[in-house]
């Protein structure tokens, strides 16, 4: 391509064809004053004040929309132009209060920062106040519309990045505004308060409401958003040692990516006043306050008599998806060196293990990488049992861009109607739990109609007979009987994604959480096989693992199947390098998963547990029988930043610190690292949490070599393939260098990705009568998962702090329910009350109640039922009756 | 948002089969929404999140683009138009009283309808025919030599 030449305030300068002159100028290092660019959203010319003046026509015009020709001569501050831009200000001014001194915005005012550059200040123009009436009640965001500017920064933020579409201009002149449908205050619009309009507007006229501090800070750490999966950038504003703004930073490997409510509104977790502060031992059946000394040193004991006294196979260790990498590391090697026991796992078995077996064992690689910037380019997107708007934002952002900006084509399979459905090209409503059958007729119609990729199929995979066997049956119409979802439908949805030119699959734990979850993720593979997609740049499976760094502490071998970087626990290979490493020898595998270390407590095998960051009362199904395992524990120490229910059983409770408050990595669903860094310190004494582990090991007869932080990071660089502290932040974690790629080779004896056949299991029709209801439980916005976190953030807790159950209203009409009245909800394990809420969002016979909320723990409806491959209990549906309970009573 | 829609408009079916025959399209805003409004005399709030829903946009658009544009009218109208001209023509030969007088006699204000339906008050900027200083417009008819008999002599016989 030619460059284009042209003159920009006397000097020649080049650029490329479709250029803007404002990108030009900025490129040569001239400084041109604007307002409505911004350079994450699409230009459009609005405020005026990038006017330059084309020499030769005398023409002037918006610098940001005008591209580059050939021979232009522009001029950026002549006379004329420097006349025009203050008549602009000016005019911007007269309509904008003199409030400067009280607003918030204070310095970080675009509008005031020109006008000062300028030396504008009262202006001589008759004013023309804007009238603000909007009056918003929503905890998060604060509109005045008398400061607007009618940059439509905010407008674009809404409809092209987080493709929310609540504002747009309305009326227009004097009058117009940038106002939601039927002009209503936020919290009634279909708003999600991500705060990307309130990150992106110049003015004070959106602001956060009950930011903790009003002024500006210069102090600013640039960290990562420690909700969920996503692991998007933050920056966070410091004062005083408290957290007081965080907006979106654009940092290598995610780039710039918008937040969403907890990104933005929840990083006040860790200033709760309900934080643990100092340790807490057990004395006379209370939790008393304690020191650190005393405290490690009852622990190391404790642990110590355990061990001598049954064996360290009766010590468990239990962490959290939580965790940091380095954490997590630290602590399978507390486990497996310092105490001698394969009894380690994590909470993230529940939700990711289905994932990583399923993947493993027929892509061949736990982690497919899919980045999000892929799924946006895929021409086809099938999400399936997931809902990202809520789960995990910046796929739900990247989702909604292909669909409205490119016109790519969505497949939504959800028994309920989210946020995507109004996106989707199709909405398939299967009977919660029938995936398998569903994904299956989806395999039988590409394979019967051809559909499939002829040569990667040959080529590249294996065992494909098997699988077409195994499809056979699946017929569109029999998927139907199962799933109720009509054939049609089945066999266009199959259609779409088998002719796509790439197509991604998203999906989450609503199909992992089911006894059969391993199988689903299989049947998802298949499909991804089938068509080629699988192991295509901008195709294949992207999961959605449900905590921040659920990938990341497999990654690290907090599982007793696997050793750091993935290595089964089996692979003798593996073991020998790391015994040599660490120079002990490794206790014999297979070690319990997290729910049998539950049972194991119970039937006596388990006399100790290690618990850090995990709440398993509240988030593990069951919760009478976990409550009663941890109970009958001789010993339970709980690391954790809450007193939690579980906290609450503990002999001792070590306060440990937030991701915002100690320094680390973790690996976001896409499998980049991310790096946490110390933003404020932990209140009272609370200490980071690979520090409280090290102390133990050091206090205990088998003592790790850690004394900085620096050497975990050393030790970690040399015995976890892919993983990079400094300098890796951005970079995917390198799978490939771990080996793992030859794993399944056992099962595929040409290495090749396996087809792995599946069947759909008719589920026993015992308990239909008594139970005719199917319950749901999921997150719900603005809360994530079971919320540990989001309900301690005051602001996100303000907007929803009560639990709910949902019934579509035939179901509430037939049983006589109105919004808001108390039911009983009784399973075949337990009941909990909860008020009514009807939505046509839920399917009929179905009751959807959030997993966030405490004071409905949805937990004690669940018995457990592992899922056989993957040990993970089934969570997410069971059989359940609803009953009216009238007021008194 | 459909339920409550069948309840109080009866004329929903009507509605959804004009929008229908526009669905996954998104040029077609403007005349889909003229159409709309030549059937029901007005574009029924009611409407905007169904052709949101068939033209793949967003409400919020569709009512940025209806409240957009001065022919676009989100309340019912009256039976009978009454455009009073402010045009400087019209104004310099008392354009400004024959509002007022329009006004009283309606008992209505500037973009107001009588309760009745029968009239809805407007004003244009200019209608091209200054030599005829000060017109008024009623439905789709011309009214020129205003004054103030004239004025309450047509309102009463119903603006023919």
């Amino acid at each position: 391509m030619q460059p284009i030449t042209i003159t920009l305030d006397g000097n020649e300068v080049s650029g490329y064809a479709g250029m803007s002159i404002l990108a030009l100028a900025r490129e040569a290092g001239v400084h041109i004053p604007t307002l409505c660019h911004d350079d994450h959203l699409p230009d459009i010319g609005a405020c005026r004040l990038c006017i330059v003046e084309e020499e030769k026509s005398g023409a002037l015009m918006a610098a940001c929309v005008t591209p580059i020709a050939s021979g232009m001569v522009i001029n950026t501050r002549s006379p004329r132009v420097v006349t025009h831009r203050r008549t602009i200000v000016e005019l911007m001014l007269a309509s904008h209060p003199d409030a400067c001194p009280v607003c918030d915005k204070g310095n970080r005012c675009k509008l005031r920062g020109i006008a000062a550059e300028m030396g504008l200040s009262l202006t001589q123009l008759q004013r023309v106040p804007q009238v603000a009436t909007i009056q918003d009640v929503n905890p998060f965001i604060q509109r005045d519309l008398s400061k607007c500017v009618l940059c439509a920064r905010c407008i674009r933020a809404c409809q092209e990045l987080v493709v929310e579409g609540v504002l747009d201009y309305f009326q227009r002149g004097f009058k117009s505004k940038p106002a939601t449908f039927g002009d209503v205050p936020l919290e009634s619009s279909d708003c999600t308060f991500c705060g990307t309009c309130v990150a992106l507007c110049p003015t004070g006229a959106l602001m956060e409401r009950d930011a903790p501090y009003r002024g500006t800070t210069r102090n600013k750490v640039k960290t990562t958003c420690p909700h969920c999966g996503c692991g998007c950038s933050i920056e966070l504003e410091i004062k005083d040692n408290r957290i007081i703004r965080s907006i979106p930073a654009e940092t290598d490997g995610t780039g710039y990516r918008p937040l969403c409510v907890r990104g933005s509104y929840g990083y006040d977790f860790t200033h709760s006043p309900d934080r643990l502060t100092t340790p807490l031992i057990r004395r006379n059946g209370s939790l008393q306050q304690s020191d650190w000394e005393e405290a490690l040193t009852l622990v190391a004991d404790g642990l110590e008599k355990v061990i001598s006294k049954h064996g360290a196979e009766s010590v468990a260790v239990l962490g959290s998806a939580h965790c940091t990498n380095e954490e997590a590391y630290l602590l399978q090697r507390l486990a497996r060196c310092t105490i001698g026991t394969s009894n380690v796992d994590s909470g993230s078995r529940l939700y990711s293990a289905a994932t990583i077996l399923g993947l493993a064992t027929t892509i061949g690689l736990p982690q497919p990488a899919n980045h999000v910037e892929a799924i946006e380019k895929s021409d086809v997107i099938m999400v399936v049992g997931a809902d990202p708007t809520t789960s995990a934002p910046a796929v739900g952002y990247a989702i909604k861009r292909a669909v409205k900006g490119k016109g790519a084509c969505l497949i939504l399979i959800d028994p309920r109607r989210t946020r995507l459905a109004f996106f989707a090209t199709l909405h398939l409503q299967p009977k919660p739990g029938t995936d398998i059958a569903l994904l299956s007729a989806l395999a039988h119609v590409i394979v019967k109609e051809n559909l499939l990729d002829k040569e990667f199929v040959v080529r590249r995979t294996d065992n494909f007979e098997p699988l077409v066997r195994s499809v056979e049956h699946y017929t569109p119409e029999y998927a139907a009987g199962v799933t109720g979802v009509p054939a049609g439908q089945i066999v266009a949805a199959a259609r779409f994604y088998a002719r796509a030119r790439q197509a991604s699959l998203v999906h989450g734990s609503g199909i992992t959480q089911y006894p059969t979850g391993t199988d689903c993720v299989r049947a998802i593979a298949n499909l991804a096989l089938l068509t080629g997609n699988a192991l295509r740049k901008g195709g294949g499976i992207t999961t959605l693992y449900r905590e921040s760094n659920s990938y990341g502490v497999m990654a690290m071998g907090l599982s007793p199947h696997l050793l750091p970087g993935f290595r089964s626990a089996t692979d003798t290979r593996a073991r020998g390098d790391l015994e040599t490493l660490w120079r002990v020898n490794l206790p014999d595998p297979p070690g319990l998963t997290a729910i049998e270390m539950l049972q194991g407590a119970i039937s006596g095998k388990i006399r100790a547990l290690y618990i850090c960051g995990e709440d398993p009362i509240s988030t593990f199904p069951d919760r009478q029988m976990v409550t009663e395992a941890l109970a009958s524990l001789e010993f339970l120490v709980v690391q954790d930043i809450f007193l939690t229910e579980t906290a609450k059983l503990a002999t001792v409770v070590l306060p440990g610190a937030s991701p915002l408050e100690k320094d680390g990595t973790t690996i976001n669903f896409e499998g980049k690292i991310r790096r946490f860094r110390r933003a404020v310190t932990p209140p009272g004494e609370g200490r980071p949490d690979w520090q409280i582990l090290a102390e133990i090991a050091a206090r205990m007869k088998r003592p790790l070599p850690f004394s900085h932080f620096d050497d975990i990071v050393a030790e970690m660089e040399d015995c976890v393939p892919g993983y990079q502290y400094y300098g890796g932040e951005g970079r995917d974690f390198d799978i490939q260098s771990t080996g793992t790629r030859q794993q399944p080779v056992e099962e595929a004896p040409r290495g090749f990705p396996r087809f792995s056949p599946v069947e759909y299991q008719v589920p026993a029709k015992l308990d239909d009568h008594e139970y005719p209801f199917l319950l749901l439980t999921g997150g719900v916005f603005p809360h994530h998962s079971n919320s540990i976190w989001s309900l301690k953030a005051p602001r996100l807790k303000k907007f929803l702090s009560q639990g709910y159950a949902e019934l579509n209203p035939e179901d509430t009409h037939s049983l006589g329910l109105d919004n808001g009245d108390t039911v009983k909800i009784t399973s075949a394990a337990g009941e909990v009350i909860a008020p009514v809420r009807s939505s046509a969002d839920i399917p009929q016979g179905t009751v959807f109640i959030p997993c966030s909320f405490p004071d409905i723990a949805v937990n004690v409806l669940f018995r457990i039922r592992l899922d056989t491959q993957s040990k993970a209990p089934a969570f997410k549906s069971c059989r359940v009756k609803v009953q009216r309970v009238d007021s008194d009573g | 948002m459909a339920e409550q829609l069948l309840n109080t408009k009866p004329d929903l079916e009507k509605l959804t089969a004009i929008i229908a025959d526009y669905a996954g399209q998104r040029w077609p805003l403007i005349p889909l929404v003229q159409k709309i409004q030549s059937e029901f005399g007005y574009i029924p709030q009611e409407s905007v999140p169904l052709i949101a829903q068939y033209l793949k946009l967003f409400p919020s658009q569709v009512q940025g683009v209806i409240s957009f544009y001065a022919q676009l009218y989100t309340k019912p109208r009256g039976k009978k138009v009454v455009r009073v001209c402010r045009g400087t023509a019209c104004h310099v030969r008392g354009g400004k009283t024959i509002l007022k007088l329009v006004k009283q006699n309606l008992g209505i204000e500037e973009g107001e309808t009588t309760p009745d339906m029968e009239y809805t008050l407007e004003t244009v900027a200019c209608i091209g025919v200054c030599a005829l200083a000060p017109n008024i417009v009623i439905g789709d008819r011309v009214f020129g030599h205003m004054n103030p008999k004239k004025v309450e002599y047509l309102l009463k016989r119903g603006g023919d």
